[in-house]
């Protein structure tokens, strides 16, 4: 029996949603959205990502619903360091740390399983559901239709007819992970049935990179010319993905490794293999008819930054077009690149409207 | 360039030793330059790692290995790092990344990097090293095995680290063709644990008041001897500095004479020339006493079960875990070494370390150690502003001899 | 008709007059201070004047720069790095690698050959480098800013400088000057700075830049100085056209023309 929306904060698009759903609390993803002072420099240093910044000092200015407890992944520096300065700054919250591995190997998937198992016993202790392989399956379900529903929005936003464009898109993604996953599809519908043809931007894009919530950034590239055919943000197309865990008896791996093999941020390597990044990203904006690929990455990002020269020479060899451009998760800093977007835009054809 | 480098190093000092002028240092440096010629003459099989690789490990199976970082570090102290991080920029490398990493890519870009036979990435200390070395296997074309290090030092994570070393002498003999043989392993074993006392006595020796140890004694010691874990010459080098540090201390002879203040150094040394350590000891009295990672917090390796022992060993360096740990670590080694003061240089681009400044700040103020930050990058000089971090040391020392140190009680 | 191109810059409005077969009739260059708006209206009257046309006889207007927005009547905004390219085309055609170093930014970009740009790299985040590094140095030293070009003939030796913060060179300068230092080497250091830092940005779009026609454009191409020091610190001959600052409003214009045309 679910008792009325008992949040479970999370930080991390890796986090284990399902389970969280299955012990009966609602996950509410705590986005670096929001004006809150800038404090986050003085607990850790002034040169961290900003996604993990926004994300404390809204935790610091309590700009937080009402939470029964915080889930962090160990998926990077950054975040390890957000738990700590969370211990730290809010020392009465109930917090659970996860690790997650690099790869989705065997042995990986075996750990994460048990790290999983962990989540749940945490959630118990909370007074959450016992979580059961059933209760898995169910849940895993209930996220693969507002899958299913998000991708028709998604649809719906690139050829587009969406209402409110790439950026009611956007809201969706962020409703999506702070409303319960019930009423994923519903929402989408709603917005569906307002379809409206709007005039397309112009040049079709392909946007990657990790952390972009805020809605009107993608109001902001629009207006530059941008038709975001597709995405590979983790606050986006990649934040929720489809994941394959039908049978009760193995619901727990199957989950483990459903989450360690999805599409992948850059502190991820599922398969192991040096270059799989560029690679993967090659292979989107090669599929999705973009004219050029623009890369949004945090500043501060290490796992993509490291990675950058390879997945940068990996487009220009094949000759797709790349902007690089570094943001901290607001529109405003993307603002100051407009130029720079425009004249990306001009230059891969088109011009803006 | 470098293997010059070394070549001229290990002339240096044999020289020296020839006139009967020998220190533990100058065997702990003619040790850390045939490690370099070895890497860069690509002397035998050459592994690149990540920092946490067991190095004891790949030495018995006949493996030359060492931390990328240590390019960085040599690149710097040499004074031609300059060149390689301009590559690396140019190359679309983002300026706010960690320069040893940095350099690394640019030196690996100009060709300035040994080719490695194979790579082991540790997925701590940081995200950004793992991600270096997967740059380098993909550059160089070569495998990569993937160590995953967990964010606690619980059993089930101490035996999934070990698990994963345990793994690591099939996948060295897939790429070498040698086999680890179980009799070398225990040689290798018991030189650590030698390795391991004497350097538990070294240290006990270098928190005397006065401390025995000069400045440069031992800047890098703790990260540079686990390269040389398990090697004879590794047990040498231990041996030199416990025997002159012995001496010392006997006849008080102490590293800083009219030693006045004593600092904890948090991280990492400046690895270029820079006169900031000088100026401490000339205008302050003030020693270097303790280096966070100058420290052993892992019990001796079990032979029969010797991956254990290593992953425990792994998960005990400062930088694992939560913040907590490091601060306990840093609250030991401040009340052991008995230091007045801590200086925290906050390396340019370090995320793992670095970001958590201010927490470190916070807690070894409650433990009352009083702590002061430095944004210094370590490697890179082209930004080192001297006048500003002279005028911040300086303020701190004068705060420092105020006080009297609250352990000396 | 004439074609109109106007590039509102941070520093300068400029305002360029092409025939309808793209030859150069008229231009002007206006400060643009503190009110945009304003300098954008009296650089459009002044070349208008210049040429002996009103508004009305200008077929189209395209925009560019940093104001481009604010420019009423404009058929479209086009960026400064598309206009950028096509007007350094016409100037000095084949140009492969064009950079172009403003009053307060720097931009470098690779070009077909043709007009088009393959690759841009930006630096709008700092000044160092840029006409107001100049400006700052050249106040430092008590000359004009014009002047600087060619003091650095005849240094025999050069100064480094250890910041290129545009706030800190200044004030190491002024020491320099009190330590005696010679002038000639001061400014020879100088001019090296900004190449150094040029350098940078063109290696972001052309790793290799041997044989590849290379041009200046932008205020601080005036200064030969600089244009010597990025031609050593590249290893080639930098061409630069001979009114440097006009080429975004002439490229502007250029297409300005294009769109009218194909329509």
């Amino acid at each position: 029996m679910k008792e009325e929306n008992r949040k479970i904060g999370f930080t991390c698009a890796y986090t284990p949603l399902a389970v969280i759903d299955a012990a009966g609390f609602t996950p509410h993803r705590i986005l670096p959205l929001g004006n809150a002072a800038d404090q986050a420099g003085m607990l850790l240093h002034d040169n961290m990502c900003p996604h993990v910044k926004k994300i404390l000092d809204r935790a610091l200015s309590g700009n937080l619903p009402d939470l029964q407890g915080v889930v962090f992944m160990n998926s990077c520096d950054a975040m390890r360091r957000l738990a700590d300065a969370w211990r730290s700054a809010r020392s009465t919250d109930p917090i659970m740390i996860l690790d997650l591995p690099i790869g989705a190997d065997d042995r990986s998937a075996v750990y994460f399983t048990r790290e999983i198992k962990k989540l749940a016993t945490w959630l118990g202790s909370m007074g959450g559901e016992r979580v059961t392989g059933a209760g898995i399956v169910s849940s895993v379900k209930k996220y693969n239709r507002a899958v299913t529903a998000l991708g028709r929005a998604s649809e719906s936003a690139v050829a587009g007819e969406l209402r409110g464009g790439r950026r009611a898109l956007q809201n969706l993604f962020n409703l999506s992970v702070t409303s319960p996953v019930d009423e994923i599809p519903a929402m989408v519908d709603q917005l569906l049935q307002e379809n409206e043809l709007k005039k397309k931007a112009l040049v079709p894009v392909f946007v990657f990179g990790n952390v972009l919530p805020d809605p009107e950034a993608f109001e902001m590239l629009a207006s530059c010319g941008v038709r975001v055919v597709l995405d590979d943000l983790c606050s986006g197309s990649r934040q929720l993905c489809e994941l394959d865990a039908s049978a009760a008896a193995t619901a727990w791996g199957d989950l483990a490794r459903a989450l360690l093999s999805r599409p992948a941020c850059a502190r991820s390597l599922p398969s192991l293999e040096p270059g799989e990044h560029g690679r993967r990203i090659l292979t989107m904006a090669q599929e999705c008819g973009a004219k050029g690929v623009i890369a949004h990455v945090m500043k501060f990002c290490d796992p993509y930054l490291v990675r950058m020269p390879v997945i940068r020479e990996t487009l220009r060899s094949a000759g797709i077009p790349l902007l690089a451009i570094e943001g901290d998760c607001t529109q405003r800093s993307l603002g100051q690149q407009r130029t720079r977007i425009e004249a990306f835009v001009e230059m891969i054809g088109g011009s803006p409207s | 360039m470098m293997l010059e480098y070394f070549n001229d190093m290990i002339s240096g000092i044999e020289a020296k030793q020839e006139l009967g002028k020998s220190s533990a240092r100058s065997r702990f440096a003619l040790e850390l330059a045939h490690l370099g010629r070895g890497l860069y003459s690509r002397d035998g099989t050459v592994a690149w790692c990540g920092i946490l690789a067991p190095f004891d490990l790949l030495h018995a199976m006949g493996v030359r290995s060492c931390f990328v970082e240590f390019v960085g570090a040599m690149l710097a102290s040499t004074g031609t790092i300059g060149p390689m991080m301009e590559q690396s920029e140019q190359l679309g490398y983002s300026t706010d990344g960690c320069s040893y990493h940095r350099a690394v890519y640019g030196a690996m870009a100009q060709g300035l990097m040994p080719e490695p036979d194979f790579l082991i990435g540790t997925s701590a200390v940081c995200s950004a090293g793992l991600a270096s070395i997967e740059n380098l296997a993909g550059h160089y074309g070569k495998e990569m095995y993937t160590i995953h290090v967990p964010n606690d030092d619980s059993s089930e994570a101490i035996a999934y680290l070990a698990d994963q070393f345990r793994e690591l002498p099939h996948f060295v003999a897939r790429q070498t063709g040698r086999q680890l043989d179980p009799g070398h392993l225990r040689e290798v074993v018991d030189r650590t644990n030698r390795m391991r006392e004497l350097t538990l006595e070294i240290y006990r020796l270098a928190r005397q008041v006065p401390t025995p140890a000069r400045r440069r004694d031992l800047a890098n010691f703790g990260i540079v001897s686990a390269l040389f874990l398990g090697s004879p010459g590794g047990v040498e080098v231990v041996e030199a500095y416990r025997n002159e540090f012995a001496e010392k201390v006997a006849t008080k002879n102490p590293g800083l004479p009219n030693e006045r203040l004593r600092l904890l150094w948090i991280q990492n040394r400046i690895q270029f020339t820079n006169p900031l350590e000088k100026l401490l000891e000339q205008e302050y009295g003030a020693a270097v006493v303790a280096d966070e990672l100058n420290d052993i917090n892992w019990d001796p390796i079990d032979p029969e079960d010797p991956f254990t022992g290593m992953a425990r060993r792994a998960l005990s360096v400062s930088f694992c875990g939560p913040a907590e740990h490091r601060l306990q670590v840093l609250t030991r080694l401040a009340r052991d070494y008995q230091v007045d003061g801590a200086i925290n240089p906050c390396h340019w681009g370090c995320r793992q370390g670095t970001g958590a400044r201010g927490l470190l700040e916070r807690g070894l103020r409650d433990a009352g150690v009083p702590t002061l930050n430095l944004e210094v990058d370590c490697v890179d000089p082209r930004n080192f502003s001297e006048g500003q971090l002279k005028t911040r040391l300086e303020a701190f020392m004068e705060t420092l001899a105020r006080r009297k140190s609250s352990w000396l009680n | 008709m004439p074609f109109l191109g106007v590039d509102v810059g941070s520093l300068s409005c400029d305002a360029v007059v092409i025939d309808d077969k793209g030859k150069l009739i008229g231009w002007t260059v206006v400060p643009t201070g503190a009110r945009n708006i304003e300098s954008i209206m009296r650089a459009r009257a002044e070349v208008l004047e210049r040429v002996g046309l009103t508004e009305s006889g200008v077929e189209a207007l395209i925009a560019t720069g940093y104001g481009r927005d604010r420019v009423e009547g404009r058929l479209a905004a086009v960026t400064e790095i598309t206009c950028h390219a096509r007007g350094i085309q016409a100037l000095l055609p084949g140009t492969e690698l064009l950079v172009d170093i403003g009053g307060q930014d720097s931009k470098s970009m690779r070009l077909d050959g043709k007009g088009n740009v393959m690759e841009f790299a930006m630096n709008d985040k700092c000044a160092a480098g840029t006409g107001r590094f100049l400006e700052a140095m050249a106040r430092a030293l008590e000359i004009g800013v014009d002047q600087l070009g060619d003091l650095d003939r005849g240094a025999l030796g050069n100064v480094t400088l250890s910041s290129m913060c545009t706030v800190f060179a200044e004030s190491e300068v002024v020491s320099l000057i009190a330590e005696g230092a010679e002038v000639s080497e001061i400014v020879r250091g100088l001019h090296r700075a900004i190449a150094n830092r040029t350098l940078a940005l063109v290696r972001r779009v052309a790793p290799a830049s041997q044989g590849l026609k290379i041009a200046m454009s932008g205020g601080v191409a005036r200064n030969p100085g600089v244009v010597r020091a990025l031609g050593d610190a590249l290893d080639c001959k930098i061409s630069t056209p001979a009114e440097p600052d006009i080429v975004g409003a002439l490229g502007a214009a250029l297409i300005a023309m294009e769109r009218a045309q194909r329509h």
